[in-house]
């Protein structure tokens, strides 16, 4: 009993102490509370337009997290290469958007059946892509140890990264990208915009109603898409065979194989899901920031794993909660602590869940499961 | 055709490739090597007995190679010259070269073949006195030929000290370190900000090269007590995350402010919760200070001076290719030590049965805090070396892809092989510093004097061309390639250590449960 409450004092003595270190050499990193507190005094509201870019932002990262999860869940692999899965549905769907002429279209139901037709087309690259890494890189490297296979996923993202980076060179097959060279960031063309102008309509979609926040119809588009793909992949996992059949692998994959499951199948499946919805986050990322970049999914690609790890590694309800939360959090430093420091706070916030609460916020105790 | 023959055609049509890039002096200089690498594979098989009969049995794949090169080097100055718009070499010059070439791998080659004759003990002695004799005339017959390697080996070197250093982390101790560059970044910044006129303060280079590598082995220390306990993946992501933070930390630490919380605003903002005024001072400890300069980064940066050398300038390499040298030996002598240590085996069991070794009385956090430590030492020198060299740092430097080249060198080399690692490392540098450079001018070469005047009736398609032709935006397909091949063929390198092998390649009776040795 003694050595508990040892245990619970240093605890405690500890917590202390690293507050206190945070308070000390927080306002470095903009953690500054008076001024903080200030800011929030001064103008309330915006704390709620922070909200809503924090979820919209957050749906985003939900979505790609979405692919991280489902994967640690059935073969314990952090499939490094998520991220820039993502990344390249962002080029699919402006390549797309691009060739079918919907980049200079005036009419908007033209734009609207050019994006529709765009987000099929990245969900089906990033499925194809996805399930066709696992194939080549990972597959084969299922029964060495977890190091080989992370190395190998590491790999396969700086491929990926190098594909951006030729992609968004290419001048001739998409004009938009001009003559700054792959490595520039490029412009995704605001289409929700023209689309509302298109109608006579108002992008914001409070601006006639006296509140002084902006809405705008990308916000919404975004969070219709997450929640309706959301809820299709939870009824899919919970009520399909093939849902069933991947939560049997995810539990144990030998009974599994046992009980007449094709093991490859739902393992390529998962890859396949996890690859469709980093395609489709690429066509709603591309639209709601409007920018393509080779290197962007390494950043969103660490954001969402952290958003999955935050929500427990292997829960899907916890991986859109995390989305959420990161989304939220990276909104919020950037807009009272300095956007310069988000990308390192995040990482602050993944070290923390990983020492103190690895399991997650809604994951069960795995404890030390090889 | 036997194997022998087959190295030995391999080995031509690298130097040849070598030749047809660089042109010049460089078929010399690859012949030399390539005739060095010939007679040791040749040499190392060899059971003959008298040297005679040795050369005799050998002289089949050196002729033939030798043919090959000197084909290739003709067609080098008759043809391919034209082709990318180079002026070839004038008659003199070319019989000089390939003479030279020619005459050098045939001696080498023959040396080499020779010592397999001796016993086991001094043909390694013959091996390991050519290898010295390559190093130390290396810088001059590059300075001699013109052919400007020698920089270029300089950042290779230092890589490999970094690859050295990883190698304890990730090859002895099993720990899978992402973040490796922020090691880097912390001894070329400690370096940086302890002799620069920015900040007035001006240490010597020899005492600064060890503050960095003791401040850059303090920060393994830190980050590894809190982290060591997480699984093996976990850990791999966490140090990314270090190795992610540090850049932003060196761009931002532009206006530090440090103040004491409590006197500062916790007290008063209570105090005047209750109505009243507090009269308490606020301790700062440090106000707007600038420590890194952010983007622009730290410049000038001292440089070291020795007797009779003087200080080390930038237009001569070959002092700092000495004294990379010399570090480099320093280092492959601690690391053996280490690794032969109490220590170093203590790294090896952990990293096999992590359990298992705490039973046998090792404390494994300590240990594994140990190889953090001492890794992160080895890159303090390479950070204080690269920070003296270039006399200029940014955080830009220091990003993710630094870490994972030079995993990639660790991994190619083969994990936990000291030997290899060198391998590893000079094989990726010299790749991406020396040989991707060399062919972006021979490709626009070729293409600005033969492709595109083909093409010119399609200007879409020269435009394509033109914009990807350029070996040095593949460099990271290079990388990644090199990852992923190397995990699906040979996860334990190219020089493997006999231990990792076992442990890495995967194990078919044990379908489900993956090899835990490097999990916490």
């Amino acid at each position: 009993m003694g050595k508990a409450n040892n245990l619970k004092i240093r605890n405690v003595l500890i917590t202390i102490v690293v507050i206190y270190i945070v308070l000390l050499i927080g306002p470095i990193a903009g953690f500054d509370i008076p001024n903080i507190y200030a800011q929030v005094a001064a103008n309330p509201l915006q704390l709620v337009q922070f909200l809503i870019i924090g979820l919209a932002n957050g749906a985003i990262l939900s979505i790609i997290a979405l692919g991280y999860t489902m994967v640690y869940g059935i073969i314990e692999l952090v499939n490094f290469a998520h991220g820039d899965v993502y990344m390249i549905g962002v080029f699919t769907s402006l390549t797309v958007l691009s060739l079918t002429g919907t980049l200079d279209a005036k009419d908007p139901g033209r734009i609207i059946l050019g994006l529709i037709f765009a987000l099929v087309i990245s969900i089906a690259v990033g499925a194809g892509l996805n399930a066709f890494i696992e194939r080549v890189a990972y597959r084969r490297l299922r029964n060495s140890s977890r190091l080989a296979a992370l190395i190998s996923a590491i790999g396969v993202s700086f491929i990926l990264e190098n594909i951006g980076l030729i992609w968004a060179g290419q001048t001739w097959l998409v004009p938009l990208f001009g003559t700054t060279g792959g490595a520039s960031q490029k412009s995704f063309p605001d289409l929700l915009g023209k689309i509302m102008a298109g109608y006579g309509l108002n992008v914001n979609l409070l601006a006639n109603t006296g509140i002084k926040l902006t809405f705008n119809i990308k916000d919404a588009l975004v969070l219709v898409l997450a929640a309706v793909m959301m809820t299709g992949l939870r009824l899919f996992v919970q009520n399909t065979k093939t849902g069933k059949a991947m939560r049997a692998v995810a539990q144990n994959r030998d009974a599994s194989k046992m009980l007449g499951i094709d093991i490859d199948n739902v393992i390529s499946t998962t890859f396949a899901i996890g690859g469709g919805l980093a395609g489709a986050a690429g066509l709603m990322a591309g639209l709601y920031n409007n920018t393509a970049w080779w290197f962007m999914g390494f950043r969103v690609g660490l954001e969402s794993f952290t958003a999955a790890v935050l929500g427990g590694i292997g829960n899907i309800t916890g991986g859109m909660l995390g989305g959420f939360l990161i989304g939220l959090l990276a909104s919020f430093s950037d807009g009272y602590l300095n956007a310069r420091w988000t990308h390192a706070w995040v990482f602050v916030i993944l070290v923390l869940v990983l020492l103190f609460r690895p399991s997650g916020l809604l994951g069960e105790h795995v404890g030390e499961k090889a | 055709m036997n194997e022998k023959m087959k190295r030995g055609i391999i080995i031509a049509l690298v130097a040849g490739f070598v030749t047809l890039l660089f042109g010049g002096w460089a078929v010399s200089v690859a012949g030399a090597i390539a005739g060095m690498g010939l007679g040791f594979f040749l040499g190392g098989k060899n059971t003959e007995k008298t040297i005679a009969a040795a050369i005799k049995a050998a002289l089949g794949p050196i002729a033939v190679s030798a043919g090959l090169i000197l084909v290739i080097s003709l067609l080098d100055d008759l043809v391919v010259a034209t082709a990318i718009g180079k002026t070839p070499n004038d008659p003199l010059t070319m019989i000089e070269v390939n003479l030279v070439a020619i005459i050098s791998f045939f001696a080498f080659a023959c040396l080499l073949t020779a010592t397999s004759t001796l016993s086991e003990k001094k043909q390694r002695n013959a091996q390991i006195i050519l290898l010295i004799f390559v190093i130390i005339s290396f810088p001059f017959v590059d300075n001699f030929t013109g052919l400007r390697w020698t920089p270029q080996i300089i950042f290779a070197l230092i890589f490999t000290i970094l690859a050295l250093g990883l190698n304890i982390v990730v090859g002895f101790a099993g720990l899978l370190d992402l973040g490796y560059a922020a090691f880097f970044a912390i001894g070329a910044y400690t370096t940086g900000i302890l002799s620069s006129p920015q900040h007035g303060i001006f240490l010597n280079f020899w005492l600064v090269i060890w503050i960095a590598a003791a401040v850059a082995g303090t920060f393994g220390l830190i980050l590894g007590a809190p982290t060591l306990p997480l699984r093996g993946d976990y850990l791999a992501i966490v140090t990314l995350g270090f190795g992610e933070i540090v850049p932003v930390l060196f761009k931002n630490l532009i206006k530090v402010t440090i103040q004491e919380p409590f006197t500062c605003w916790i007290i008063p903002a209570i105090t005047k919760l209750f109505g009243a005024s507090s009269s308490l001072a606020c301790i700062t400890f440090i106000k707007d200070v600038d420590l890194t300069a952010g983007e622009k980064g730290i410049n000038p940066i001292g440089r070291p001076w020795l007797p009779f050398i003087g200080e080390f300038q930038s237009d001569n390499p070959i002092p700092w290719y000495f004294l990379i040298i010399a570090i480099i030996l320093m280092s492959v002598f601690i690391i053996r030590r280490l690794r032969d240590s109490r220590l170093g085996r203590a790294w090896m069991a952990v990293r096999e049965d992590e359990l298992a070794a705490s039973q046998m009385g090792i404390d494994p956090v300590r240990t594994k805090l140990l190889a953090f430590a001492m890794g992160a030492m080895f890159s303090g020198f390479a950070g204080a070396f690269y920070g003296a060299y270039i006399r200029a740092i940014f955080p830009s430097v220091f990003d993710f892809s630094v870490s994972i080249i030079v995993l990639c060198m660790v991994i190619l080399g083969g994990l936990g092989n000291i030997n290899g690692v060198i391998v590893g490392g000079l094989v990726i540098m010299s790749a991406d510093r020396l040989f991707l450079p060399a062919l972006k001018d021979f490709l626009a070469g070729l293409l600005k004097n033969t492709i595109l005047p083909a093409l010119a009736g399609n200007p879409t398609l020269k435009a394509a061309v033109e914009q990807n032709a350029n070996p040095i935006l593949y460099r990271f397909l290079l990388f990644g390639l090199t990852l992923v091949i190397m995990m699906a063929v040979r996860p334990q390198g190219l020089i493997p250590s006999a231990q990792r092998k076992a442990e890495l390649v995967g194990d078919e009776n044990e379908p489900t449960e993956p090899l835990t040795a490097t999990e916490g």
